[in-house]
């Protein structure tokens, strides 16, 4: 029995691991590719349409979450302004908790019109080790990813805003420059995985 | 703002009257915090292990998980054991903290965080690790010393596990 003292031990151990502190992704890495059904049931692949665009912005995205809530109008306006000049938004709900009735009735509801997929098994949500809504990924035409984090740093006030960040990551790589912020980080709802 | 004021002084008077605020039920909410005030409020909890939670009432996990907490601290406080919780909910959702707290009655303090600020800042300063997801948690031991965190529900039988690890040494 007590051979098997310290194996218990580390078994524990091990368990609290897993349920501890997961990687940050890195920016400049590949971004893993997926190919996911749109809640209008068209195919969707991350590295075509990487290919044909001048970035593609994946958010992860909820509809009960008010964090992301709070976004809808900025990702609405942000998805349109951005479409003329070559990047593609797309969101990506990956919560075990909402079905694609609910996203397709939330997408109408606050007029968000670009590509928008359930993530099911929250496979796509793993491959990015996405842990919570909202959180966006900008993806280069290399494929690579640009930016990680958040929309901006203020989800109760657009109109108090002063680290536009995604906005300004955007700018950056449409202007050939390096992004000056590549990382940041905001509160957000946990992923609800399977 | 005087009422934060008024509260955050029973707190004090609490802690430095002799009195202790974990083990009764707490109806409102201990005062508002930022970065600096929550390694404060750890720093003055030396000698004990100290659990701290982040949560928002809105967030379904970090509701379902609340319970859980409160027996965590109802069953080790006698030991040593200090949960603290703040409330990440927006400035506007205040109202909704407050019934929260009022009708849970956790026998452990909990703060709201205070606005204004990158929230980035207050993340990092709290863990380099988090990236911003609720719930979270962190445990420090006797000495102040932060000794692991929790990224979603707590694993409570494992994290009691831990705890109790931490409050067999003095």
């Amino acid at each position: 029995m007590r051979l098997f003292r310290p194996i218990l031990v580390l078994a524990a151990l091990c368990a609290l691991s897993a349920a501890a502190v997961a990687a940050t992704p890195a920016v400049g890495a590949a971004a893993p590719d997926f190919q996911l059904t749109t809640i209008d049931g068209k195919s969707f692949s991350l590295s075509s349409e990487a290919k044909s665009h001048k970035a593609v912005v994946v958010m992860f995205i909820s509809t009960q979450c008010p964090y992301s809530n709070a976004y809808n109008d900025r990702m609405r306006d942000m998805a349109s302004a951005y479409a003329s000049k070559g990047v593609l938004f797309v969101g990506i709900n990956s919560n075990k908790n909402e079905n694609s009735a609910t996203a397709s009735s939330h997408a109408k509801a606050h007029g968000h019109t670009f590509p928008i997929m359930k993530d099911p098994g929250n496979k796509v949500a793993d491959l990015y080790d996405a842990q919570h809504t909202p959180t966006v990924y900008v993806v280069d035409p290399q494929g690579k990813v640009r930016y990680e984090g958040r929309i901006d740093e203020n989800y109760e006030d657009p109109a108090g805003v002063t680290s536009p960040d995604l906005k300004n990551a955007l700018d950056s790589l449409l202007a050939g420059k390096p992004v000056a912020k590549t990382v940041t980080k905001a509160f957000g709802c946990s992923i609800k995985r399977v | 703002m005087k009422i934060d004021a008024r509260r955050a002084m029973i707190a004090l008077l609490f802690v430095f009257g002799g009195g202790s605020l974990w083990g009764e039920a707490l109806t409102q909410l201990a005062g508002e915090i930022d970065a600096a005030g929550l390694r404060e409020a750890v720093a003055r909890e030396k000698g004990h292990v100290v659990l701290v939670n982040f949560w928002a009432t809105w967030c379904v996990p970090c509701r379902e998980e609340f319970p859980s907490l409160a027996r965590l601290q109802e069953r080790n406080r006698s030991a040593g054991l200090r949960v603290v919780g703040v409330s990440t909910d927006f400035e506007n959702q205040r109202p909704a903290v407050e019934k929260f707290l009022a009708e849970r009655r956790p026998p452990f303090p909990n703060y709201h965080r205070k606005k204004g600020g990158d929230d980035q800042a207050f993340i990092d300063a709290v863990d380099s690790r988090w990236g911003g997801e609720l719930p979270f948690s962190v445990l420090y031991d006797r000495s102040g010393r932060k000794v692991r965190a929790f990224s979603g529900k707590l694993p409570i039988s494992a994290a009691e596990r831990e705890i109790r690890k931490l409050l067999a040494n003095p």
